[in-house]
């Protein structure tokens, strides 16, 4: 039986397509919109923006290359029910196709064994370039006790879920978007992960090392509060939300200052 | 003879300061793991070597080509284009050269194509790919280093037997160890960092288990102290162990450029 020798690839043709995030202070900031062929994972407390940035690149991909999209539909699946449709509804991009709704495919996972079960059964017909996980860590929460056995476990589906993602990632030539919460951290020493402070709280992404292993990229959403004194001398409540890349194969470590307005997320630059 | 001359200078990574706990730079003939956390550096350091390999003999370098495989699909094209243009650069500014005597074969381009990329996408992938490289590096003598990134990736899942993995891993370093010594080139393996209980705490170590720890002949751990990257020579046949802050520019792996940085002998 004759096997057929691995090929190699030239780095020249090896182009990294890129799905805009419908802002270009954004773009820019992640080295031209999410890569495709890889996982970026969004991390950040509730509320964050982590959904509503992933809605909106929901409609992003429908938009031509030129535009910064994929001409593609997606596929959207959820842990927290239920699907966020009214919030979907309000987002809106020029130059959208008609009945956008038509090319978005949705799906529930109840747990981690569900989703890889999902990820197996997908048609290979199915001609999604984006995928996105809202939240990967829901599916973990109440599963797995701190047993090392169980931690094991745990962290072989992490690496399960994360090469069939980036199985289908790199077949489709497909973004794969993760979002993920995180827990406080009591201890001085953060361990492997960089802490960052949201809400006044010093918080690391949830699901541990392992899970930081299975992830190309990781950009973490912050909020903050502070007052500040306006040019009429009166104290007003600022909030300010932050975008920060904490690790990227194309992009330095930076962050950026973006806003949620009715019509979407935008970078403040 | 000019592959035994080849054999004996080593790989820059770019920075000076850890060129010099390595000895030089990562040497031919032996296998050097690189450990870390995400974001550390290893992609970043693996692909500044696949470009350096690259460095013409006449300016100090290999003048050879490079092997990457990528099993986790961190390696951008671009990057590496950033990366190759800056050192070539680089090169050419230590050695004097005005930009317009740069040959065209120095260009980014060819350095990019002399990269022979492979995407890993499964264990079995990997010990198959590792069985052929004897094969492949016959006809590509002029390969002098091979990077594995990450050789963990694809072995932290699906082995509920570690024994089998224990042996699987025994026999893949084997044969790694055996590719360098044979075709006198460097195989730099890169590793994930895991949580250990020992001793009532938790502790940072490399992934693999403690069987894999006598698989390479050098072992380099990337790690965060506070905002600073640093590298320490963790095993080496013959040099003192040391630690050395460096940083990852827009350029790739160069010298820390704080007025603070040292390097540490143990």
């Amino acid at each position: 039986m004759a096997s057929i020798p691995p090929k190699p690839e030239n780095p020249l043709h090896l182009h990294t397509t890129k799905l805009t995030l419908g802002c270009p202070i954004l773009d820019s900031f992640l080295g031209g919109g999410i890569p495709c062929g890889s996982i970026t994972e969004l991390v950040g407390e509730s509320s964050a923006g982590k959904t509503q940035l992933c809605l909106q690149l929901l409609l992003s991909s429908l938009l031509p290359p030129s535009l910064g999209g994929l001409s593609s539909p997606s596929l959207y699946i959820y842990s927290e029910p239920p699907f966020p449709l009214r919030r979907l509804l309000r987002l809106s991009l020029p130059s959208l196709p008609p009945r956008p709704l038509d090319h978005i495919f949705v799906r529930p996972a109840h747990s981690a064994d569900d989703l890889l079960s999902l990820l197996s059964h997908l048609p290979d017909s199915l001609p999604v370039r984006l995928i996105i996980i809202d939240s990967i860590a829901a599916l973990f929460r109440s599963e797995f006790d701190n047993t090392p056995r169980d931690l094991k476990s745990r962290s072989s589906l992490f690496f399960k879920i994360a090469t069939k993602l980036k199985d289908r990632a790199r077949k489709l030539g497909a973004a794969v978007v993760v979002t993920n919460h995180v827990v406080d951290v009591v201890e001085a020493e953060c361990g492997g992960a960089r802490c960052l402070w949201s809400s006044g709280r010093r918080v690391v992404p949830a699901l541990g090392l392992a899970w930081s292993h299975c992830v190309n990229t990781r950009v973490f959403l912050t909020r903050s509060e502070g007052m500040v004194r306006s040019s009429n001398g009166e104290e007003c409540e600022v909030r300010t939300r932050r975008m920060h890349v904490v690790f990227s194969p194309c992009s330095p470590e930076r962050s950026c200052e973006f806003a949620i307005v009715g019509h979407g997320v935008l970078g403040v630059g | 003879m000019l592959s035994e001359e080849q054999a004996l200078r080593h790989i820059s990574t770019g920075s000076g300061d850890l060129d010099s706990i390595l000895g030089g730079g990562i040497h031919c003939k032996e296998v050097t793991e690189i450990g870390g956390v995400p974001g550390i550096g290893k992609t970043q350091l693996g692909i500044q070597l696949a470009i350096n390999v690259q460095i013409p003999y006449d300016f100090g370098g290999l003048g050879g080509k490079a092997i990457y495989i990528d099993t986790e699909g961190s390696f951008m094209a671009e990057r590496a284009y950033q990366i190759a243009e800056a050192s070539i650069l680089d090169t050419f500014d230590n050695f004097g050269c005005q930009l317009k005597e740069i040959p065209e074969k120095l260009k980014a381009e060819s350095f990019l194509a002399n990269i022979f990329y492979f995407r890993i996408c499964s264990y079995t992938e990997q010990i198959a790919l590792i069985n052929y490289l004897d094969q492949f590096l016959v006809e590509h003598k002029d390969v002098k280093i091979v990077i594995i990134d990450s050789v963990t990736f694809h072995f932290r899942q699906d082995f509920d037997d570690l024994a089998l993995r224990t042996r699987v891993l025994g026999g893949m370093s084997q044969k790694l160890m055996n590719l360098a010594k044979k075709f006198s080139l460097s195989v730099v393996l890169m590793n994930q960092v895991t949580t250990k209980f020992t001793e009532g705490s938790f502790h940072l170590t490399l992934a693999l288990g403690d069987s894999w720890s006598h698989s390479c002949t050098n072992r380099v751990i990337l790690y965060w102290n506070g905002n600073d990257r640093y590298a320490y020579l963790d095993k080496s046949p013959y040099l003192r162990p040391a630690s050395v802050h460096f940083s990852v520019t827009g350029k790739g792996i160069r010298d820390a450029t704080s007025q603070c940085k040292r390097v540490r002998m143990m």
